[in-house]
C-alpha cells in the first residue's frame, strides 16, 4: 500500500466531520488499543480510529480514504488470530462496534437482520426464546463480532453438521471501497447475477465494509448428547472419528485433544477430563429417537477402537463444562507455557494419523512441545507451539515450526487455514497453498472491489501488490523510489 | 460466425482442429465445435478465441443452453471429452469430477460407497456437472443440504486470457484465499470455463419415506408447512405442487428404519385433520416434469418461505382469472418453479406484476424457458441490482474482450 505513515491533520478534520468529536479517536495512549487484534506479535500504529453509528457514517469515512488514497481496516471485537484487523500504519481503523443493534427478527422466515459489530452469542440469545439458534459458534462466540465472522468465513467447533458463516449469509449491505453502498443477496435465495455474498464472506476486510447482515438462524435441536472417551493416543481417537465418519453418522461435533492440551485444560477449568493421550469429544443431536440410536452406535466403535473411559454428559450443566474445557484450551496453554503460538491448518480425516506423527517427529527434532487440538470431524487442526521467548532463538525456531506444520497440512492435500483466516500472518503460507495464476485469479476480484487497494491493504495476499502488479520479483514502485510514499 | 478479425470460419476450424484434433473439431452452422481434451487445451482454445475476438460457449450436454439471454457463438467449446470422477477419497467424503461428467453417472460411481453429492438437479441423466454449476441448478433436497454453494469445496477454471487457476482445496473446511468457486457457480460461462469441480459428498439415503397430502387450495397449507419447518423435525425435503386446481404437499423424511414410525407419528400430528398418505418417489420429478409442458413459459421464482402459500394461491386465482393453465412446484426454502400456459401478453404482465410483488424482501423472478415468440418483450432475468455495476466490473477484469457468452447474463453481462 502506498500511503505516508501520518496522517494529515486536514484529513482528521474530514473524519470528525463525519463522525463527530466522540467518534474519532486519534490520542497516542487510545490509538494503541488498536494496534493489533488477537495475534499480538505483530502491532502498528494507526493514524486515527473512527467509531461510526451508523451505515451512513460509514460511508461517509469510506469516501474520505477514497478521495485521498488513505488505507483503512475495518474491525469488530479484534478476536482474529491472523492479524486481519492489524491497522495500516498511518491508516484508518473503522471500528464497528457502536454499530451493535439486531434489526430484524423474522422467525416465520428463519433469518435476522443485524449490524456488524453485533456479538455472535447475542443472536441466539435474542432467538433462544423461540427455540432458534445461530449455528456458528467460534470459540470467541461470547465476544467476537459478526461483522468479524463475516470477514473470516469464522467456523467453529458445530460447523461439521451446521456449516460455517457462509452457509448462513443470506445477505450483506456493504460500503464498497468507493464509498458506495451495495446490496448483496437478501433474505431469500439465488438472487440474480453473481455470487457476491458468497466471494465477499471470508475475504477479510479487503473487498469492502460490511454494514448489515442477513443471518440464517436454525431450529434448535430436540436432542443434545455429548460423550468423552478416553484414549492411549490421538491416533486412536483419529481413527475413532472416521470409523465415526464411515458409518454414515453426520455428529454436530467431533473434537480431539491431545494429553498436553488436556492437562492445560484441567488446570485452567478443572473439566474433570480423565487422563489420556487422546481425548474425543462426540456431540450428536436431532429427534430423540434417533440421537438415542446412533449414540449407541458412537459408544460401539469408540469400544472397538480401545476407548478405556467412556462418558456421557447427564445433564446441561455437565456437558458446558466439557465445552468450557475444549474452548478454553487455547487461552490454558499460559498454564503450561510461558509463550506459544496457535495454528491452524486442515488435512483430509484420513490423513490424521501420519500428519500427527509428522508433527511429533518435526517438535522432537527441534526440541519444542506442541499440544493438539483438533476439529478432528473437518480435519482441521490447531497446533499449539509451546516455547519461552525468554530463551534467545527459540521464538524464531517455534515460527519455524508452526509454518513447516502449515506446509506439511499443504502437502497432506489440506489447507493453511480452516477458520483464522491468512490476514498478515499467513501471507505467504497463502504463496505455498496456491500458485501465482491462483492468486493473480483472485487478484482480478480484489481489483475489481477496490481498485485503489485501500480497503485492508496488504493482507491475504503473499506480497504487497497494487492492482496491475505483474507477477514477478518484487520491483518498488515508482512513487517508492521517488521517496513519495511507502508500501508497508 | 462473430468475429472481430478477418478470420475465415475455414481457418479458425484448422486452427481448432490443431489443438484438439481434427476428430474434435466440426462445423456446425455458423459455429464450430470444438471438444477439448483437459485444460491445457481448452486455455489454447480461449487463448485463440481472445486474440480474434471470436465468442465461445462452452457446453456439456446442452441441457440449459436456452437459458438466459440468446448468445451467437463462434466456438461451442464442448466439455464432454472431459468426463471422469478423477478422485473419491470416500473416508474424506470429498471427490473431484471433470467438468463434462455426466451427473447420474457421477452419482453412480459415488454409490458405490454410499455417498452422494445431495443435490436433485434438473435431467440428471442428461445433465453434466459443469452444466448443472454455471447454471447453479438444484432441487427440493436443497432445504436440508443447501445449494452447490454449500456443497462445493473448489475448483478449476479457465479464464479467457488462458489463465488456469484453482481456487478452494479438496478439504471441506478452509477459509484460505478467495472463494472463487462461489463467484463462478451460477455464473453461466461468463467468467471462465469450468473444467473440474471438488465437492463434499453426504451418506446416500438408504431410508427415505414420502408423504402427500392433498387440497384444492394451497392456502390449506399454510399452517402445517409452517409448524413443520418451525418444528424439530429434519425432513430432506418439502415441496407444494400445484396443477390446475389440484393442490399437493410432499414431505420425504431419510431416517434411521427404527425411527421412522415416530417421524411418521410426529408428521400427521402437525398436519392434524388433514390426511396424508405414503406417496412414491416420483413426486420429486414434478419440477423437471414443469419443464415438459409444451409451449410454457417456465419461471424460477425466488421469494421468502412464508410466502410461498400466498403466492401460489395468487397464482392459482390468476390463472382463473385469465384462463391460462398454471402448474407450480415451490420448494420450501423459497423456490419455486412456475409453468405458465397464457398469451404472451398476460404471461409478461404477470411475470411484471410478480417482480413488483416479490421486490420488497429480494424476492426475483427468471424466465428460464420460454417460447421463442416471447423473446423480445421479456427481460429473461428482470436483475435490477444496485451492484449490477460490480458485477459488470468483474466481467471486464474477467473477460475485458468479452468473449465468454457475451450478453447472455444479468444486465447483458
Amino acid at each position: 500500500m502506498l500511503f505516508g505513515r501520518v496522517l494529515p491533520q486536514s484529513h482528521i478534520d474530514e473524519l470528525r466531520a463525519a463522525v463527530g468529536a466522540d467518534g474519532l479517536i486519534t490520542g497516542e495512549s487510545q490509538l494503541q488499543t488498536y494496534e493489533c487484534d488477537g495475534l499480538t506479535n505483530f502491532r502498528v500504529m494507526p493514524g486515527a480510529v473512527v467509531l461510526p453509528r451508523n451505515t451512513g457514517e460509514v460511508q461517509a469515512v469510506v469516501r474520505i480514504c477514497a478521495r485521498h488514497k488513505i488505507p483503512f481496516v475495518s474491525r469488530g471485537a479484534g478476536t482474529g488470530l491472523s492479524g486481519g484487523a492489524l491497522p495500516a500504519a498511518g491508516g484508518v481503523v473503522i471500528s464497528l462496534s457502536r454499530m451493535n443493534h439486531i434489526l430484524e427478527v423474522d422467525i416465520a422466515n428463519r433469518y435476522v437482520v443485524v449490524e456488524p459489530g453485533v456479538i455472535n452469542s447475542h443472536v441466539t440469545q435474542r432467538v433462544a426464546p423461540q427455540g432458534y439458534f445461530y449455528a456458528p459458534d467460534p470459540s470467541s462466540q461470547s465476544v467476537c463480532t459478526i461483522g468479524g465472522n463475516v470477514a473470516e468465513n469464522s467456523g467453529g467447533a458445530h460447523c461439521l453438521k451446521y456449516g460455517f458463516t457462509v452457509t448462513h449469509t443470506l445477505g450483506l449491505e456493504v460500503v464498497l471501497p468507493s464509498g458506495e453502498l451495495v446490496q448483496l443477496g437478501s433474505a431469500t435465495l439465488d438472487a440474480p447475477g453473481y455470487d457476491l455474498t458468497g466471494v465477499f464472506v471470508g475475504s477479510e476486510g479487503t473487498l469492502g465494509v460490511a454494514t448489515k447482515v442477513t443471518l440464517r438462524i436454525v431450529k434448535r435441536p430436540e436432542v443434545v448428547q455429548t460423550l468423552l472417551a478416553a484414549f492411549d493416543s490421538p491416533q486412536a481417537a483419529g481413527q475413532t472419528v472416521s470409523d465415526i465418519i464411515a458409518a454414515g453418522m453426520l455428529p454436530s461435533a467431533l473434537e480431539i485433544m491431545d494429553a498436553l492440551a488436556i492437562e492445560a485444560a484441567e488446570a485452567a477449568v478443572h473439566a474433570h477430563y480423565p487422563v489420556c493421550g487422546g481425548l474425543l469429544l462426540v456431540e450428536l443431536d436431532g429427534p430423540s429417537s434417533e440421537v438415542e440410536v446412533l449414540m449407541g452406535q458412537a459408544l460401539e466403535i469408540c469400544r472397538n477402537n480401545g476407548a478405556r473411559e467412556i462418558r456421557v454428559a447427564q445433564s446441561d450443566a455437565e456437558r458446558a463444562l466439557v465445552w468450557k474445557g475444549r474452548k478454553a484450551a487455547f487461552a490454558a496453554m499460559g498454564r503450561i507455557s510461558p509463550n506459544y503460538i496457535v495454528q491452524d491448518g486442515v488435512i483430509p480425516r484420513t490423513a490424521l494419523p501420519s500428519v500427527l506423527s509428522e508433527i511429533d517427529r518435526m517438535s522432537s527434532a527441534v526440541n519444542l512441545r506442541v499440544a493438539n487440538v483438533f476439529h478432528a470431524g473437518d480435519g482441521n487442526l490447531h497446533p499449539l507451539v509451546l516455547y519461552d521467548r525468554a530463551i534467545e532463538g527459540q521464538e524464531e525456531i517455534a515460527l519455524d515450526l508452526s509454518y513447516r506444520i502449515l506446509h506439511l497440512c499443504v502437502d497432506s492435500g489440506g489447507s493453511i487455514t480452516g477458520e483464522h483466516g491468512v490476514g498478515k500472518e499467513k501471507q505467504q503460507a497463502l504463496g505455498y497453498m496456491f500458485s501465482e495464476p491462483d492468486l493473480q485469479t483472485m487478484q482480478l476480484v480484489r481489483c475489481a472491489f477496490d481498485p485503489q487497494n485501500i480497503s485492508n491493504p496488504d493482507k491475504v495476499f503473499p506480497r504487497p501488490r497494487l492492482c496491475g502488479d505483474v507477477p514477478g520479483p518484487y520491483k518498488p514502485h515508482p512513487l517508492e523510489t521517488a521517496g513519495i510514499a511507502e508500501i508497508f | 460466425m462473430s468475429t472481430t478479425t478477418t478470420m475465415t470460419q475455414q481457418e479458425c476450424l484448422a486452427h481448432l482442429a490443431s489443438i484438439a484434433g481434427q476428430e474434435h473439431t466440426q462445423l456446425c452452422g455458423k459455429t464450430v465445435a470444438v471438444a477439448a481434451a483437459d485444460a491445457q487445451q481448452i486455455a489454447q482454445i480461449l487463448r485463440f478465441a481472445d486474440a480474434n475476438g471470436i465468442a465461445v460457449t462452452p457446453v456439456g450436454s446442452c441441457t440449459k443452453l436456452g437459458w438466459g439471454n440468446p448468445v451467437e457463438a463462434g466456438i461451442r467449446l464442448d466439455l464432454k471429452r472431459m468426463n471422469t470422477l478423477r478422485e473419491h477419497p470416500w473416508q474424506d467424503m470429498t471427490c473431484t469430477v471433470e467438468a463434462g461428467c455426466n451427473w447420474a453417472e457421477m452419482q453412480k460411481e459415488l454409490a458405490q460407497n454410499r455417498q452422494t453429492v445431495a443435490l436433485d438437479p434438473l435431467w440428471p441423466k442428461l445433465a453434466t456437472v459443469g452444466g448443472v454449476v454455471a447454471a447453479n441448478d438444484g432441487g427440493s433436497l436443497r432445504l436440508k443440504y443447501g445449494g452447490l454453494r454449500d456443497l462445493i469445496i473448489g475448483m478449476t477454471i479457465v479464464l479467457a486470457d488462458g489463465t488456469v487457476a484453482k481456487t478452494g482445496g479438496k478439504v471441506v473446511k478452509n477459509v484460505a484465499g478467495y472463494d472463487l468457486h462461489k463467484l463462478m457457480t451460477g455464473s453461466f460461462g461468463t467468467l471462465g470455463v469450468i473444467t473440474e469441480v471438488n465437492f463434499r459428498l453426504h451418506p446416500v439415503e438408504v431410508h427415505a419415506r414420502t408423504w402427500t397430502a392433498t387440497a384444492t387450495d394451497a392456502a390449506r397449507f399454510a399452517e402445517p408447512l409452517r409448524g413443520l419447518l418451525d418444528s424439530q423435525m429434519t425432513p430432506s425435503a418439502v415441496q407444494v405442487r400445484v396443477r390446475e386446481q389440484e393442490c399437493a404437499l410432499d414431505v420425504r423424511i431419510a431416517a434411521l428404519p427404527e425411527c421412522m414410525d415416530d417421524h411418521a407419528g410426529r408428521l400427521q400430528k402437525l398436519f392434524g385433520q388433514i390426511e396424508l398418505s405414503e406417496a412414491s418417489e416420483n413426486v420429486w420429478q414434478a419440477r423437471q416434469e414443469l419443464f415438459a409442458t409444451e409451449g410454457a413459459v417456465v419461471l424460477k421464482v425466488s421469494l421468502l418461505p412464508s410466502d410461498v402459500c400466498p403466492v401460489t394461491t395468487e397464482l392459482q386465482q390468476w390463472a382463473a382469472r385469465e384462463g391460462a393453465e398454471i402448474s407450480i412446484v415451490a420448494q420450501a426454502p423459497g423456490l419455486m418453479a412456475v409453468a405458465l400456459k397464457s398469451s404472451p401478453d398476460a404471461a409478461i404482465a404477470l411475470i411484471k406484476h410478480l417482480r413488483g410483488r416479490l421486490h420488497g424482501c429480494g424476492g426475483s423472478v427468471v424466465a428460464q424457458q420460454f417460447p421463442e415468440a416471447l423473446r423480445d418483450g421479456l427481460d429473461v432475468w428482470g436483475c435490477d441490482s444496485n451492484a449490477l455495476p460490480l458485477m459488470r466490473e468483474i466481467k471486464r477484469r474477467f473477460d475485458p474482450n468479452r468473449i465468454l457468452n457475451p450478453g447472455r447474463f444479468v444486465g447483458n453481462i
